[in-house]
């Protein structure tokens, strides 16, 4: 296995960022609209939880049938977790989100502004221009707080400037099979996309393309799906099992990386790149366009089986299971759901049925 | 339409069913004329509500009969359906199915069904409760017709997005979807309301096109006032209960309100609660309360646990409080102001994004404050609805508020709407007696 190239810890990006300047948001899952943030001084900063935090905390304001993202990211929030961050994007991903944003805005009431974006479900034609607007108002309140009112060209430069970024986490998802990366460090390099400025995962991403090898992927493949890949050590239990990711459809993974728009305005432009991007739960996708989305990945990757990762009481991913569990079923490709709350460690439970799915693939 | 089906639907849905329903109805009301089943603590039913019960079985006595008939829409319940009912849809509600299926204490049978379908247990019991249904083929109504469109509101939720994902993958038909923003603050922004209206128009177009007509702008108007007229009697109906004590209890409103939800662009609705209205002040002229020694009056938050309606309100009315409002039933009442029948189309846009549960978590402490005022409550009981996320969440905060700076008892019942494995009844009764002895102390 090859050398991840160097990637600076979460706390120092956010630390060196600051004295720079600049100032930091927390954007709650799914989909940050980076270049937005990057024009008014932002530097993106992504929640997925985070693991291993205290709950209690955030026990006083969410029921314990709250998936554990939402209940973590608020008990990480009343902990101090984000108290080098000035603001919180909170986007509408799901009924849970919803209500998280809701109860930061109206009772919990953090130092930081709490700016809620509603992402379109309809197929319709208003879809696009609805989310522009959103868009807009969200630069509109960014520029309230930070007192910025950078031009719309400037703007686009961002954008186009982060489309470079997603084609570069296009590129090493798609050359997987030949990055002789470690799952766990695989994943730490397209993660680091959730924190690191642009520029710098730039740099990261390109040293690991030059590691390329002709196909590097052991016999043993698989497809990743789900919400997020913790905890970590999910990875390092497939490392010792010589099992290779081969292909990514998680939530906070391959599945947000959109195309680039085509407008030559920077609103437009990011709805547009929004409204293309993969089939996807929190979208409201129909079933038979992520049951293809994901059987053509699996195809196209060569894994020889899926794991569906799944957060619980994750709605919008449990409710896609049995029609893609059936495709995958139809074309011969076994898959095992494996279901964990981000505060638990690996189960054994978990590492068994990893293993009988294991054992189904030759 | 097809001849065969066209002869049996006259036959069944229009002559026979309807008979046979009717004389079920007369049974029923001199069974309560008689004093059957009533109740030490409460108040006997209404006298219109077997009246009710019959519209309501009609209904789904047609829906058996519709297929090849009718078009059939099935459709979430805060759906803008004005449209549909102007087209002649049959229009099928699968959360009143679901709840009909809770009633009768038949849901967890047919969520069984949906489990092992794959649909985790963690999933709105609504939607496993049909989806179970669907699968199964089993329904205490008989028979579902096979929808020929699906319309989903985003307005109570994003579950009802993915369940119609589901629904239009089993049968094959288009579905129309209207995606409510979710408004956090007071107001929508225009772009939302613009996004909504367009949607609107593009639902009408789909409609239209399944019809194979297209849309009277008179039928529509039509339509809309009765649905606005329904909902102002539906509104009145429930501000009696300002009246002390309350003539109706929010147990029974949760029954009542079947036709609100379904019928609601109905002539028949209108007339059922105008005299409905008209009992209810009968009542309060003869000075009649839902519970016979009402001293405690509460609000009710959340969906009803429908498999435990009766033995709730009993539990309750031993305990002499009255439960006289609740914020779901009040939904249906809170459209009335916006539907204007003279411009049906912009109306439906305010009226569709401004629920409840399309609104924020302190948009609804406000609502419930409101109603503490008006219907002179002493406390709250909050279901904590454990597959209802969008009208839960909030709840602890809610009840932090309601009982510090207002002063009110606020109790947080853990159940579930439609699952009987998450509602344990020892629990539940040592928690409403807990509850009943912070209002007597709160005294
Ligand atoms: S894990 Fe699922 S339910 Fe939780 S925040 Fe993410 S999308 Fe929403
Ligand atoms: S999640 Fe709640 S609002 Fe949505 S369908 Fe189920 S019960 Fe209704």
């Amino acid at each position: 296995m090859g050398a991840l190239p160097a990637i600076a810890p979460r706390a120092e990006v956010i630390r060196h960022h600051r004295q720079q300047g600049g100032q930091v948001a927390a954007v709650l899952p799914v989909y940050a609209p980076r270049a937005l943030l990057r024009a008014y001084g932002f530097l993106p900063v992504e929640v997925w939880g985070p693991p291993g935090v205290r709950t209690s905390d955030g026990a006083s304001h969410l029921q314990p049938y709250v998936c554990s993202i939402v209940r973590n990211a608020l008990s990480f929030l009343l902990s101090g977790g984000l108290d080098s961050t000035d603001l919180i994007l909170v986007p509408h991903a799901c009924d849970s989100l919803q209500g998280l944003g809701s109860i930061l805005l109206d009772f919990v009431k953090p130092r930081q502004p709490v700016v809620p974006l509603y992402f379109p479900r309809s197929d319709g034609a208003g879809a696009q221009g609805f989310l522009a607007e959103e868009l807009r108002r969200l630069a509109t309140r960014m520029g309230e707080i930070t007192s910025r009112a950078p031009a719309a060209d400037e703007i686009l430069q961002y954008v186009v400037d982060e489309e470079t970024g997603d084609r570069l986490l296009l590129e090493l998802h798609e050359a997987r099979r030949q990055l002789p990366l470690t799952n766990a460090d695989f994943y730490r390099l397209i993660r680091s996309r959730e924190y690191l400025p642009r520029e710098a995962f730039e740099t990261a991403a390109r040293q690991a393309l030059t590691m390329r090898q002709p196909d590097a992927a052991p016999a043993r493949t698989l497809l990743l799906s789900g919400v997020v890949p913790e905890p970590t050590s999910l990875m390092a239990a497939l490392d010792e099992r010589q099992v290779q990711i081969v292909a990514d459809d998680t939530l906070c993974g391959r599945r947000r990386v959109c195309p680039p728009g085509r407008s030559s305005d920077p609103f437009e432009r990011l709805s547009q790149s929004w409204l293309g991007g993969p089939p996807d739960s929190t979208r409201g996708s129909s079933l038979a366009a992520r049951s293809n989305y994901l059987v053509s990945r699996v195809k196209a990757s060569g894994a020889r089986g899926v794991v569906f990762h799944m957060v619980k009481f994750c709605e919008p991913e449990l409710f896609y299971l049995p029609s893609l569990r059936k495709a995958l079923q139809r074309e011969g490709v076994p898959s095992v759901v494996l279901e964990v709350d981000l505060n638990d460690a690996l189960s054994q439970q978990v590492l068994t049925r990893l293993d009988a799915l294991l054992e189904m693939i030759p | 339409m097809n001849p065969a089906a066209g002869l049996a639907y006259a036959c069944n849905a229009r002559v026979l069913g309807p008979a046979a329903l009717r004389a079920a109805r007369l049974y029923a009301e001199r069974q309560a004329r008689g004093g059957a089943g009533r109740s030490p603590h409460l108040a006997p039913p209404l006298r219109i509500a077997p009246r009710c019960k019959e519209m309501v079985a009609r209904h789904w006595l047609e829906g058996r009969h519709a297929q090849g008939v009718r078009k059939v829409a099935w459709v979430t319940s805060g759906a803008p359906v004005e449209f549909l009912t102007a087209l002649g849809f049959y229009l099928l509600y699968p959360e009143n199915h679901a709840a009909i299926c809770g009633t009768a204490r038949v849901a967890v049978d047919l969520a069984t069904a949906a489990e092992e379908a794959g649909y985790s247990r963690d999933l709105c019991s609504y939607v496993r409760t049909d989806l179970g249904s669907l699968f199964s083929g089993r329904t205490p109504v008989g028979r579902l017709p096979r929808p020929d469109l699906l319309l989903a509101c985003t307005n109570i939720c994003q579950t009802v997005l993915f369940w119609y994902r589901v629904l239009a993958e089993h049968f094959g038909v288009p579905l129309v979807i209207v995606d409510t923003p979710f408004v956090y603050g007071e107001e929508a922004p225009p772009h939302a309301l613009q996004y909504v209206g367009t949607q609107i128009d593009e639902a009408v177009a789909v409609a239209e096109k399944v019809a194979g007509r297209a849309l009277s702008a008179q039928s529509f108007e039509r339509v809309a006032t009765r649905s606005r007229r329904a909902t102002e009697l539906w509104l009145e109906i429930l501000q009696r209960n300002r009246h002390m004590p309350a003539p109706i209890s929010a147990f029974d409103q949760f029954v009542l309100m079947a036709p609100i939800v379904e019928l609601r662009g109905q002539a028949a609705t209108v007339d059922l609660y105008a005299a409905m209205l008209r009992e209810v002040d009968e009542r309060i002229r003869r000075g009649m309360a839902s519970v016979r020694e009402e001293k405690y009056r509460v609000l009710w938050d959340n969906l009803p646990i429908w498999y435990r309606l009766r033995a709730v309100a009993e539990l309750l009315a031993e305990r002499r409080i009255a439960v006289v409002a609740s914020t779901y039933t009040n939904a249906w009442g809170e459209l009335a102001p916006y539907l204007d029948p003279a411009r049906p189309r912009e109306s439906m846009i305010r009226a569709y994004t401004y629920p409840i549960l399309n609104r924020g978590t302190g948009h609804k402490l406000h609502i419930m404050q409101g109603m503490i005022d008006d219907y002179h409550l002493d406390g709250v009981i909050l279901h904590s609805d454990r597959s209802c996320k969008p009208y839960s969440l909030g709840q602890m905060d809610q009840r932090e508020r309601l009982s510090g700076s207002l002063k009110r008892p606020a109790l947080l019942l853990e159940a579930d709407h439609n699952d009987m494995r998450c509602y344990a009844d020892e629990q539940a009764a040592t928690r409403l007696a807990a509850f009943a002895e912070m209002l007597e102390a709160q005294r």
